[in-house]
């Protein structure tokens, strides 16, 4: 899907990066290639532009911008409902924090079952049943 | 020595150049382009420092003129430090910048800016930082001064070993094969060229073929393919992805997150204010109510200023005396009463009219440096762009538009936040056709006499009508001469912040500080040229029939009765290109009575001539700024022309269609 595709609130992972030039180079430079992690937040009256959450900043892009770019949705782990089982796609985070989570059983591919919903988290991985806080359930995202 | 300032956009870098260099500084352009160019000064240990900001950029690619001339300016001026700025509190895409930086120059001095925000959401290890980049890296916190004297310290005796930012194997390699080959051909940068030529740099490209060095750039591209088949990735996003794993991994070894996934007050205040269906409205009531807070404060200001300069006339026939005429009578004392007069009554009432303008201004720009250094202006931007895209602008366009109901001198000032340069001429062309606050009130002034029974529909049908020939002119020009390339409208919505009232201050010193020095020697220099028509010959009243200007009336007042004018209103149009609110006065000199000039015109001639008020010429102030921003008399000669010619299809139509009609 495209990123323009995303309603508010919804989370995607960056695929592709099309366009050409300029445009193509701005988004790069603004953070938005493949692995990033997208958010929208909020449509302006008109439908057009966007505002995207990226990198711990708001950057407002106009709809036919974000049609450049492929993305693929997402969800945080502590939006995920008590009963499902969710595959975690990415870790968002330095070198200790992976090896942490790695430890737990949450690196990419794992599946996981969620227990009882946020904040502390209680999930079932194949290393075992954990609870885990609202700082490390909002940097995992699954699908 | 020199040192440069670079960063992103919303990093507090200007507010850090002013902490630097503080009242030691010059706006200017730079070379060819209308982009701002600040310079300034700092004397430390003795020495002399001089420090450049340069413009705001994400990144240092070759698309846009702010990036190339950030990174030119690093290549050929040399600066013996660059000061890289950082908003803390978005280090990691900030640090994208700073891997560009270090490809281009060894000796960067970091500042973390805004730092005690960042802590709110992270505890930076900014010595870890320093260690691991060898560069130093200064805690800073511009809007209170702190830290700029280690910055300074820093820049003069810090220790440059800085560890380059490394491509992986596959990639690195190939760098280095292009090396070898540049070194042939250039001493400097040259690991910074062999980068650019892989990502297939235009910029660099063209140096190089200027060069005559064709076969490197045919082995340039050669490697490029390679790197392409390797990863799948066109070439910027495989360079691109890496400089973004080395910000992100640096990221996050001196960064750890306190607090993640609270809701921000800028996310509360957009929840409001950027809201679907009252962002609009609630945006107008903003506008509305600083529109009246700026009149409320300026008017009393202008007629102070006004009595200063010009006096009073007493309604029981005497006058209280204005600086001009004390001057004027103090003058006559050794030198003709002609010149005297031309001094007095022609410059120096030029440079009251100048100084009438600036409380309004002031008031303006200063209401525009709290939008923009709120983070309002971005929302503005957010709300409007698709409106404003259909008359060939970006959403701020309409601050512009907006501004121009109060000043059109502010408002064309204040075009410079439009990025492109095509939609910034369009910007400015099409403001002098917002109806200023001094053309309403000459249409009220005059449909009051006109037009008492219905003022309220007339003054609205000129607004309206002005509106709608902005949109239709936008919409045209927009597709034909001011046809640009789209530019990527990717803008940030930087976090909400309460503006410092020394940085608003500034802001707005230096805007109208621009206004009344460059501007003003013009308007006072065509204060006395209309003063020589409107006084001579020697002895005739001043402004009346008489005049040249009278006499040119006369001469050409065929010609104005076919729009409906009569000479009376085509001396009065005259003085209205002096500034448009001297059209009432103008009237009053020309007529001994209200009921005199109320028979002087039908209420079908008074609205052509309010017509052709409200889109001739604009006012020398507005002239004089319109050239002073572009620098192009070919296109304040299209602006004035286009104007007239607005001026005249509009009343032409309106009178004669009228008489036709038998309306009188």
């Amino acid at each position: 899907m495209r990123l323009s595709d995303l309603s508010p609130g919804e989370t995607a992972l960056v695929v592709r990066v099309g366009g050409s030039g300029a445009i193509h180079r701005r988004l790069l430079s603004i953070g938005i290639l493949p692995g990033a992690i997208v958010r929208a937040v909020r449509v302006s009256p008109l439908g057009d532009p966007i505002a995207y959450e990226i990198r711990g900043s708001f950057i407002s892009l106009r709809r036919n911008e974000a049609d450049y770019v492929e993305v693929e949705k997402i969800v945080p782990l502590h939006l995920v409902p008590p009963g499902s089982v969710v595959k975690v796609i990415l870790v968002d985070g330095g070198v200790g924090f992976i090896r942490n989570l790695n430890r737990m059983g949450l690196s990419p591919g794992k599946l996981v079952e969620v227990l009882r919903p946020c904040c502390p988290m209680l999930i079932r991985t194949d290393a075992g049943v954990f609870n885990i806080g609202r700082g490390m359930a909002y940097r995992i995202y699954v699908r | 020595m020199l040192i440069a300032l670079a960063g992103n956009p919303n990093t507090g870098k200007s507010t850090l150049f002013n902490e630097i260099t503080g009242a030691h500084q010059h706006i200017g352009n730079w070379p060819g382009v209308t982009v701002e160019k600040k310079e300034g000064f700092v004397e430390y240990e003795g020495k002399r420092i001089l420090v450049v900001d340069l413009p705001g950029t994400y990144s240092l690619t070759a698309y846009s003129l702010e990036e190339l001339i950030a990174r030119n300016f690093i290549l050929e001026e040399k600066p013996d430090v660059v000061i890289d700025v950082i908003d803390s509190t978005n280090l990691e895409r900030n640090l994208y910048l700073l891997t560009e930086l270090m490809e281009l120059t060894d000796r960067i001095v970091v500042a973390l800016n805004m730092f005690d925000e960042a802590k709110k959401k992270y505890r930076i290890d900014f010595k870890k930082m320093e260690k691991i980049l060898g560069i130093p890296v200064i805690p800073t916190i511009a809007i209170r001064g702190e830290g700029v004297k280690e910055l300074l310290h820093a820049t003069l005796h810090g220790k440059f070993s800085m560890k380059k930012p490394e491509y992986p194997e596959d990639v690195e390699k190939r760098i280095k094969v292009l090396e070898e080959r540049l070194k042939e051909i250039m001493e400097e940068h040259v690991r910074w060229h062999a980068i650019k030529l892989i990502e297939g740099d235009v910029e660099v490209i063209r140096k190089l073929q200027r060069m005559n060095a064709k076969s490197i750039i045919h082995l340039a591209e050669h490697l490029r393919h390679e790197i392409e088949d390797i990863y799948g990735e066109d070439i910027e996003t495989v360079m691109a992805s890496f400089r973004y794993s080395f910000s992100h991994g640096l990221f996050h070894e001196v960064a750890e997150p306190i607090n993640v996934g609270g809701v921000t007050i800028t996310d509360m205040i957009d929840h409001v204010v950027a809201h679907k269906i009252f962002g609009i409205p609630i945006f107008l009531v903003i506008m509305y109510l600083s529109f009246n807070f700026v009149f409320e404060v300026a008017v009393p200001f202008q007629d102070a200023i006004d009595l200063i300069f010009n006096g009073k006339n007493l309604s029981g026939g005497g006058k209280i005396l204005g600086l001009v005429d004390i001057s004027y009578g103090w003058m006559t004392t050794f030198m003709p009463s002609w010149l005297s007069s031309f001094i007095n009554y022609g410059m120096f009432r030029g440079l009251g009219a100048v100084l009438t303008f600036t409380p309004i201004i002031m008031l303006l720009f200063i209401i525009l440096s709290f939008l923009e250094d709120s983070g309002y202006l971005a929302r503005i931007a957010f709300l409007m762009d698709r409106i404003m895209r259909k008359i060939g602008m970006e959403g701020r366009g309409i601050i512009s538009l907006m501004l121009g109901l109060g000043c059109n001198v502010p408002a064309i000032m204040s075009t410079r936040t439009l990025r492109n340069e095509k939609e910034r001429k369009l910007a400015m062309a099409l403001n002098p056709l917002v109806p200023c606050g001094a053309r309403i009130q000459v249409f009220a002034f005059l449909t009051s006499m006109f037009f008492s029974k219905n003022q309220a529909l007339v003054l609205w049908s000129l607004l309206i009508l002005s509106f709608v020939v902005i949109a239709i002119l936008g919409y045209i020009y927009s597709r034909t001469i001011f046809r640009g390339e789209v530019e990527p409208f990717v803008m940030e919505l930087p976090p909400y912040r309460l503006p410092t009232l020394k940085g608003v201050l500034i802001h707005m010193w230096e805007k109208s500080e621009g206004f009344l020095k460059k501007a003003g020697t013009i308007i006072i220099g065509a204060a006395g040229i209309i003063w020589l028509l409107a006084a001579l010959p020697w002895g005739v009243e001043y402004g009346s029939e008489a005049s040249y200007i009278g006499q040119f009336a006369q001469i050409i007042g065929p010609f104005g009765r076919l729009f409906g004018l009569t000479s009376q209103a085509i001396i009065a149009l005259f003085f209205g290109f002096f500034a448009k609110e001297v059209v009432i006065e103008s009237f009053t000199v020309l007529f001994e009575s209200k009921a005199a000039l109320m028979v002087s015109m039908t209420p079908l001639q008074a609205y052509s001539f309010l017509l052709f008020l409200l889109f001739y010429t604009p006012c020398v102030a507005t002239v004089a700024t319109i050239y002073q921003e572009t620098r192009s008399l070919k296109f304040v000669i299209f602006v004035i022309f286009e104007g007239f010619f607005l001026a005249f299809l509009f009343s032409f139509l309106v009178y004669n269609i009228g008489v036709l009609l038998g309306v009188s």
